[in-house]
């Protein structure tokens, strides 16, 4: 049997989901924005197994299952609006994207 | 195990600092694989070996790639990162990131602190009643207490199983308890909360017992299955015995066979016959004597006792015979199917006493529990508990295809370009203001006015 609890795998899950934040709230790429939002996704499903685990039941490992296909569908239009607009205003950082603010 | 969770964290976190930092977003998504294998890793670690697999392969595999991909197609490798007008976001980022774990860290430590051992939820265990007995119409009744009492059957009306529920132990009194019949030799196997359990079976007729009552505590291990089995010792008594059964997954390509002896004063063997063509529809019916067995199975099992073998997937001639090798059943053309758990109980058919004997070979399939975080275990929820939510999810992919293939028209942009010029050029005021812009000759009044198409209309209109 696995003699790491759950604690460290919240612990752990917890400063991924911090750093993940950080890079929401301090970086300025477009790219690097949503690679942030990777990071916490990756936390919370670091979280839903590592409770899974504990309750002894599969469903956490589902949920999981459906934050990544949620993850891979918002990267591919996420990327696509991306391409879109560089196409544009050749500049992905988003300071720069301020026109809906009227 | 704990150096290595720690090593592997360590480098999560790096990983994720790394990219936070990076002034490439190129480095920054290398980290970011980093850290997602890392995470992979975490998952092998937490039972979860199916996630892993997803985790790398559309993780680390595909959702990168399209990252690395979308990088290198802007040449946004080094973008300034650098905001003119909201410096202040940095100050905020840290604030809110300071907030946010302030709140996540407040329950853990209050947690921690308080040195609660959390109670884990029972995980499941199954049991069956098989019911052996010759004549088959004796009824059998099971109870099982952990606390309280708990039907065996889930088609126990729910009335049953409420009245179960709010007795006590102490209070239950045999003629109120929960009881089953097993008439029809077996119940499939019921899930219960794993635990201590006292079996208690006897013969009854529903309501109330008679005959030797039979009690003992077992311990239900998560995950496993017991059979408590019925069936008549030599002296004509009813014995009942509590036996594991082995309910994980055969090996790859294998069939598991559990045979269960409840013949009174008979050592059964099983034996492969072969390719017996000649004598088999002599042996059908049990007639046949004696048999030259072609590889022993399993040998002298004794009343009461069950083994199990792994048969290769294929075409059988099996038999079983007594220890005077005389033939008790034949199973001709058994058919060995990969991944099944069956279990055969040979039983004396009830018959006219002083006639010859007969026997029967019953059988009870059963379905492994696939292990935790297998394929099969996720599969299982997956497409049985949610299979809704699959179903949205896959609209919700195809959305996003449609939305990803819309956006990436090639020619979108320009032809949004084209729109918005044309709309540009068009004039929305009579001619005649227009030449008289153009030209600077008041066309407006005098005969110019009757020299052009449709003038004299458009000086009717206003």
């Amino acid at each position: 049997m696995n003699p790491i609890g759950t604690e460290p795998y919240i612990v752990l899950s917890m400063v991924l989901f911090l750093m993940g934040a950080l890079g929401v709230l301090m970086r300025r790429n477009a790219i690097l924005l949503f690679m942030s939002v990777e990071l916490m996704l990756n936390s919370a499903n670091l979280a839903l197994v590592a409770f899974a685990r504990e309750w002894g039941q599969v469903n956490g490992h589902v949920f999981v299952f459906f934050v990544m296909t949620v993850a891979a569908a918002e990267v591919a239009i996420g990327l696509a609006l991306i391409v879109n607009i560089f196409r544009e205003r050749q500049s992905i950082n988003i300071d720069e994207l301020r026109q809906m603010q009227g | 195990m704990e150096w290595l969770f720690l090593v592997v964290s360590f480098v999560a976190v790096l990983a994720a600092g790394m990219m936070l930092t990076r002034q490439n977003a190129v480095h920054s998504a290398l980290f970011l694989i980093v850290n997602f294998g890392c995470v992979a890793f975490l998952y092998l670690m937490l039972d979860a070996p199916f996630l892993a697999m997803v985790q790398v392969t559309v993780y680390t595999g595909a959702i990168m790639v399209l990252f690395l991909f979308v990088i290198m197609l802007l040449g946004a490798e080094a973008t300034s990162d650098t905001s003119g007008t909201m410096r202040w976001l940095g100050f905020a980022g840290t604030a809110v990131a300071i907030i946010l774990l302030l709140i996540f860290a407040f329950p853990l430590a209050s947690d921690m602190l308080a040195d609660e051992t959390i109670e884990r939820p029972d995980t499941q265990a199954r049991l069956r009643v098989i019911n052996a007995i010759p004549g088959g119409e004796a009824e059998v009744f099971t109870v099982m207490e952990s606390g309280f009492a708990m039907p065996l059957e889930g088609t126990v009306s729910s009335n049953v199983l409420l009245d179960a529920a709010d007795e006590s132990f102490e209070d239950l009194r045999l003629d109120d308890a929960v009881y089953q019949y097993a008439r029809e030799s077996i119940q499939a196997y019921v899930d219960l909360p794993a635990g201590d359990y006292t079996v208690i079976a006897g013969v009854g007729d529903g309501n109330y017992v008679s005959g030797p009552i039979y009690t003992e505590t077992v311990n239900l291990a998560p995950d496993s299955g017991h059979s408590v089995v019925f069936f008549e010792n030599s002296e004509n008594l009813i014995d009942v015995v509590v036996v594991q059964d082995d309910v994980s997954a055969p090996s790859v390509g294998k069939m598991r066979l559990t045979v269960f002896n409840a013949v009174t004063d008979k050592q059964v063997s099983l034996v492969d016959v072969g390719q017996y063509t000649a004598r088999r529809s002599l042996c059908e019916n049990g007639s046949c004597s004696s048999l030259i067995p072609h590889s022993v199975l399993i040998e002298r099992l004794p009343a009461g006792e069950k083994t199990s073998l792994e048969l290769e997937e294929g075409s059988y001639n099996l038999a079983f015979v007594d220890q005077n090798q005389s033939v008790l059943r034949t199973l001709a053309d058994y058919d060995a199917e990969r991944g099944l758990i069956e279990t055969r109980v040979l039983v004396r058919e009830p018959g006219v006493p002083g006639s010859q004997p007969s026997y029967r070979a019953a059988v009870f399939n059963t379905i492994a529990i696939p292990a935790f975080g297998s394929p099969e275990a996720v599969g299982q929820v997956l497409f049985i508990d949610y299979v809704l939510p699959v179903m949205l999810v896959g609209v919700l992919l195809l959305v996003a295809l449609i939305g990803v293939i819309v956006l990436a028209r090639p020619d979108a942009l320009a032809q949004a370009e084209r729109r918005r010029i044309n709309r540009r050029r068009r004039v929305n005021r009579p001619l005649v203001s227009v030449i008289s812009q153009q030209t600077g000759a008041d066309v407006l009044s005098g005969d110019y006015l009757a020299k052009l198409p449709g003038g004299s209309d458009d000086k009717a209109a206003e």
